[in-house]
């Protein structure tokens, strides 16, 4: 991240992540049936002598389901991001956040409420409850990055015995829209958007979370589960999640790479 | 595994029984349970309570011990650690106000009790842990120059052998002075503060205590934001703070009662704001104001940022102030 001189710190609004996050859905351009537009990504650093085993980890990951897209962009040190270019010796791996789901909603014309960034624990394949959380507009920094840097994952566990902790996110809905969200998770499934978790009933729980009156949630995987399962592994890895957006063009299915 | 799809009532007495027989030193039977149970508002008797230990039983969070009393196994501790989400959300604060009710210190005569938090080193690397403890207590970060060193026989607190504990004054007192001069208190963000030329310039991150299942301040060194070492030797570097809301009518009186803790060596005040303003970027509500403190875990931050393996337990216990000495 650039550093801002001191001063300018002193005078800008504090910026909470919900504040990020809906600039960012706003700016989501993405639609399935053309598949053409802008989607949000992640951006994450590695020391580019890492490079291949990060992106065999990263691949078995994403066709495994625990991410949002199987589409990743490479970007070669000295390369610009929004404001942030890739440091030299590093290389960046740009994956699809899941905020982009929420952006292709909201684009659909349904008021959607990104809540919080949490952990799901996963029992037998099965989603069964959130056991961490951290809200978007409670914090100024990234509740995915928060909940990696506390080691509380267990991702590579979920991937070889069905069992574990994974990043993931929930957002509410107004429950009169619940038809058409369906429809466009749908389009987005067939457009090789996938990661939904769980879609709740109207006025209940979700995975142990209560929602508000009137609304139900919708939980996703977190997009950089892929990351995490990297971090567990041992690599040293800077992930930068709800980064920027991006033209899809850009983006490579992660199979034509590794 | 208390499974998702068990009855709410069942799972909220399943969850209270299991955190009684774990705050137990000892195996503990059903009738004491019951009256436990009775103590924290749950209408069960002795019979309720066979029930849903046989429950746990089954699911492998409690196991028998004697004749009656039951035990919590390892997956009982971690599913009070994972379980009952809704009930974490803010926990941190629901923790930090029992502590707070408990803050005993007059800020006349420096009787009572404060909060501290402990740090746990291992023995060798003692003196030059004590020596970066003193070198902050002398800077305006500091919330008090009291320590209390704890040894493998300490009474207060458990300490594991071959270390030794530093109990430091925790910033939270404050909140317990302030709510003992009946003045409501409401802690309200764990921050990271910006210092510039020693100065506090703005806050560069905040987290809300009520939106989050994980101690904001842990947040913060696990992520490795600080710079309390660089704030020391240049003036320049970012350090642990927190934000509580008073109420507007209640300022003069907060001053006056900081003023006295000043004088009896309790302070680490960065920022008494004004009404309906930000405190260093922090937003405050309407009708209060924001009075931030640095927290009094910065100098064990410092430790651990100069190499030295720290176990850090902020907000971890009372001591009687009067026990503790000036560096």
């Amino acid at each position: 991240m650039p550093l801002k001189k001191i001063s300018q710190i002193a005078e800008e609004p504090i910026t909470f992540t919900v504040s990020k996050i809906e600039d960012l859905m706003y700016g989501v351009s993405f639609d399935p049936s053309t598949y053409a537009g802008k989607i949000v990504t992640n951006i994450s650093m590695i020391d580019g002598e890492h490079i291949d085993d990060v992106l065999s980890i990263f691949r078995d990951v994403m066709s495994s389901g625990l991410t949002v897209s199987p589409l990743v962009k490479l970007l070669s040190p000295g390369e610009k991001v929004g404001s942030f270019t890739i440091p030299p010796n590093m290389q960046g791996i740009a994956t699809v956040c899941s905020i982009t789901v929420d952006g292709v909603l909201l684009k659909h014309g349904i008021p959607i409420k990104p809540i919080f960034g949490g952990l799901v624990e996963i029992r037998n394949s099965v989603p069964l409850r959130f056991t961490d959380l951290v809200r978007y507009d409670s914090t100024t920094l990234d509740p995915l990055e928060i909940l990696m840097s506390q080691s509380l994952t267990s991702v590579s566990d979920m991937l070889t015995s069905g069992s574990g902790k994974i990043l993931a996110n929930m957002r509410e809905i107004t429950m009169n829209a619940r038809e058409k969200v369906e429809e466009v998770l749908d389009e987005l499934v067939v457009a090789g958007f996938g990661g939904i978790l769980e879609v709740g009933e109207p006025n209940s729980d979700i995975l142990g979370v209560s929602v508000e009156r009137d609304h139900f949630g919708v939980v996703v995987v977190g997009g950089t589960n892929a990351e995490a399962v990297a971090q567990e592994q041992g690599f040293k890895i800077e992930a930068h999640a709800m980064f920027t957006l991006m033209d899809i063009e850009e983006m490579t299915p992660i199979t034509q790479l590794v | 595994m208390i499974s998702s799809n068990t009855d709410p009532q069942v799972q909220r007495k399943l969850t209270e029984i299991l955190r009684i027989i774990r705050e137990n030193d000892t195996a503990i039977g059903a009738r004491i349970i019951a009256d436990k149970m009775r103590e924290r508002g749950y209408k069960i008797g002795e019979r309720g309570v066979r029930y849903h230990l046989r429950i746990l039983d089954e699911r492998g969070l409690t196991a028998r011990e004697g004749y009656s009393g039951r035990v919590i196994t390892g997956n009982g501790i971690k599913e009070l650690e994972d379980g009952l989400i809704g009930h974490r959300v803010g926990f941190v604060i629901t923790s930090i106000d029992e502590l707070v009710y408990n803050t005993s210190l007059n800020v006349n005569t420096g009787e009572g009790s404060v909060i501290v938090n402990t740090a746990l080193i291992d023995k060798d690397d003692f003196d030059e842990a004590i020596d970066i403890v003193g070198a902050l207590s002398e800077t305006p970060y500091s919330i008090s120059p009291y320590i209390k060193i704890l040894e493998e026989d300490s009474p207060d607190i458990k300490i594991p052998p071959g270390e030794v504990g530093i109990a430091t004054v925790c910033s939270i007192t404050i909140d317990g002075i302030l709510a003992r001069s009946g003045i409501p208190v409401n802690t309200k963000y764990g921050a990271l503060v910006q210092v510039h030329d020693s100065t506090p310039v703005a806050f560069s991150d905040l987290i809300l205590y009520n939106g989050t299942t994980i101690d904001p301040m842990k947040i913060y060194i696990d992520k490795g934001m600080t710079s309390v070492t660089d704030a020391l030797k240049t003036g320049s570097g970012k350090l642990l703070a927190n934000v509580r809301e008073i109420p507007v009518s209640a300022r003069d009186q907060a001053i006056e009662v900081l003023e006295q803790a000043r004088e009896i060596d309790i302070d680490g005040v960065i920022e008494v704001g004004e009404p309906n303003t930000p405190v260093l970027r922090a937003p405050i509500s309407a009708g209060k104001i924001g009075v931030s403190l640095y927290a009094g875990i910065n100098s064990m931050v410092a430790v651990k940022e100069s190499g030295i393996e720290v176990s850090i337990h902020p907000i971890s216990s009372i001591l009687n102030f009067k026990d503790m000495t000036r560096l």
